[in-house]
């Protein structure tokens, strides 16, 4: 496969988030501001590059050759909370502008399960070096996509009259349901 | 913990009340991504029961030994452990359904359902409790993925649990397993659960204020 | 314990659950390998049973395009087929087909889609066809005698009238095209490879 057909089916015609489900909960959590879902949005996509590398490394030069795949999950996951931290220290220490936009969201990042997920993906679909790391663009891409495309519906509906029992969350996996039949219509594109 | 809950109210709490998915918005992912058919929703509500229920155990057991600090890290460890072992038993016994949930079993390291029980739950209370709250939830959980595999199976291929209900005359509403159904048939759940609570119960409660995590 | 001091409990907690955690795995990695491991060679061979010829065994080989499953029957050296997994992008995601080729790579002995993420109801029709209540597997099974040269062709809205043609599926001309590139493109690879390494003989 080449690397345009890998970051444009997993941002777009596989969207993690759409068609994956994966990133469900900063989806309906984060996604009432465009601004804080764009600032969730670069969070994720930056630890999802970190990650995808990683995570690669890990797999390919340990787990593979001392034939101990079993720990792929235990190994991943302490991987990428490890990881969100130093990420979040490293930021706190380089730049305090931007750790004030993305550093309330890196905590939640380690249960967000589009950061495993493309971790366990890349090893399934058996992807290059190179391969991951884009992969990991384009998940991050797409979430973020996701992510703004609803915060912006969001910021709108506030002023709709919503039906009481779906105000919340019930008219949140509405609106995604008519997302993800919009995003229905990429498919065959690749 | 300041106030006690009795025993069975521990249990009974997840089921309905404090549920997961419909209350809380916990471990939404596999509830939307696996519910194409019932028998897909059941199998993974047991594999989730299953972790929650063994992490709970070791974590109310080991948790005045771990040092607040690196709980997490213990927690995940403890979880992502009882997952693969999930994971590997199903490859080797039940290959059909491990090879359908593919990714979505692991994923269940993440599923904040099971972080949530032990951070809230298990880390305060002894095992008997503990366990009782894990099955309330479990099975509470069990009840969401199963309900919604069956309305989205009857509706999208007309069948429950791979047996035909509905005749010739009826046209499979493709769009029902396919994610957009995924996302409408829970959106209108958790609107009727709400609708339900509210002319039944005494005390509303609005189910936006706990989208966490 | 409460000695210590807390980064050495943190510590000793941490490599403690490790430790136990690796050693629950490795307990039950021994445990279910055989059987994960004997369930995916049944599925292989089930694999290659369903697109070659009647045969009682099969060998690997490895190829640059991939590793070849020779099919023979004991007492013959005669191999009854070649079959391989082509792996390509359809309408949505990733086909991987098992393909089954007579020795002289010339035609199709059968072909088995066995993992799509096609649209339910239409592109997966390249699987089972349940709208078609006398032959579900009327797709793939015509594929079982086509000639692969020059290529083969799905066709839109019409019959196959010579041997290197089968009928697309209405609604889903992506998928059955799909299948038929795979296929046109994986066979030549494997052509190539086979020539290579000395011919069937070898």
């Amino acid at each position: 496969m080449n690397y345009f057909l890998i970051f444009f089916s997993a941002a777009i015609v596989n969207n993690f988030v759409l068609s994956y489900f994966l990133g469900i909960c900063p989806f309906v959590g984060v996604s009432k501001r465009v601004s804080s879902a764009v600032s969730m949005g670069m969070a994720v996509t930056f630890v999802m590059l970190i990650t995808s590398v990683v995570t690669w490394l890990i797999y390919h030069l340990i787990l593979v050759p001392f034939e101990v795949e079993i720990l792929e999950y235990v190994s991943f996951i302490l991987v990428i909370a490890s990881l969100v931290q130093l990420v979040e220290m490293f930021i706190r220490k380089v730049s305090k502008p931007l750790y004030d936009t993305l550093g309330i969201y890196l905590p939640l990042i380690t249960t967000n399960c589009a950061i495993l997920g493309l971790a366990l993906f890349s090893v399934l679909r058996e992807y290059s070096f190179m391969e991951s790391v884009v992969f990991g663009l384009g998940a991050g891409v797409g979430f973020t996509l996701a992510l703004v495309i609803m915060a912006g519906i969001r910021e709108e509906l506030e002023l709709a009259p919503v039906p009481k029992y779906f105000q919340g969350a019930g008219i949140t996996m509405i609106v995604a349901g008519g997302l993800a039949l919009a995003f229905m219509g990429f498919a065959g594109m690749i | 913990m300041s106030t006690q809950l009795s025993l069975k109210a521990e249990f009974v709490k997840g089921l309905w009340r404090e549920n997961p998915v419909l209350a809380s918005l916990l471990g939404l992912c596999p509830t939307l991504a696996v519910t194409n058919a019932a028998m897909n929703g059941l199998a993974m509500g047991l594999a989730t029961t299953f972790v929650l229920l063994m992490s709970s155990l070791m974590i109310s057991a080991l948790r005045n030994f771990i040092p607040y600090q690196v709980r997490i890290a213990g927690y995940i460890v403890i979880i992502a452990t009882f997952v693969t072992v999930a994971d590997r038993f199903l490859a080797a016994f039940l290959p059909e359904i491990s090879a359908t949930l593919g990714p979505y079993i692991p994923l269940i390291v993440v599923n904040c359902l099971i972080l949530g029980r032990q951070e809230a739950f298990s880390s305060r209370n002894g095992i008997g409790r503990s366990l009782l709250d894990s099955l309330g939830m479990g099975l509470g959980f069990i009840f969401v993925l199963v309900a919604l595999g069956i309305i989205r199976e009857t509706l999208g291929s007309g069948s429950i649990f791979g047996v035909t209900v509905l005749g010739d005359w009826f046209t499979p509403w493709m769009v029902m397993i396919l994610p957009p159904g995924a996302f409408l048939t829970l959106g209108i759940l958790i609107a009727l659960a709400n609708w339900y609570n509210d002319s039944s119960s005494t005390t509303p409660r609005s189910t936006d204020k706990k989208a966490i995590s | 314990m409460s000695k210590l001091s807390i980064s050495t409990r943190m510590i000793l907690v941490l490599t403690l659950i490790t430790v136990l955690s690796g050693g629950i795995l490795a307990g039950w990695d021994m445990f279910t390998k055989p059987r994960i491991e004997f369930h995916r060679l049944e599925a292989l061979k089930t694999a290659i049973g369903e697109v070659l010829p009647a045969h009682d065994q099969y060998e690997s080989r490895e190829t640059e395009s991939g590793t070849l499953y020779i099919g023979t029957n004991t007492g013959s050296d005669q191999p009854v087929g070649i079959a391989f997994m082509a792996v390509g992008s359809g309408f949505q995601g990733e086909l991987r087909i098992m393909v089954g080729l007579t020795p002289d790579l010339t035609q199709l002995t059968g072909i088995k889609v066995l993992e799509q993420i096609e649209t339910p109801g239409l592109g997966t029709k390249i699987v089972v066809d349940p709208s078609n209540k006398q032959d579900p597997f009327w797709f793939p099974a015509q594929f079982k005698g086509i000639h692969v040269a020059p290529e083969i062709i799905a066709l839109k809205n019409a019959k196959p009238s010579t041997n290197n043609e089968v009928q697309g599926i209405t609604g889903a001309t992506i998928s059955s095209k799909a299948v038929t590139r795979i296929l046109n493109e994986q066979i030549a690879n494997v052509k190539a490879a086979w020539t290579t390494k000395g011919g069937p003989e070898s």
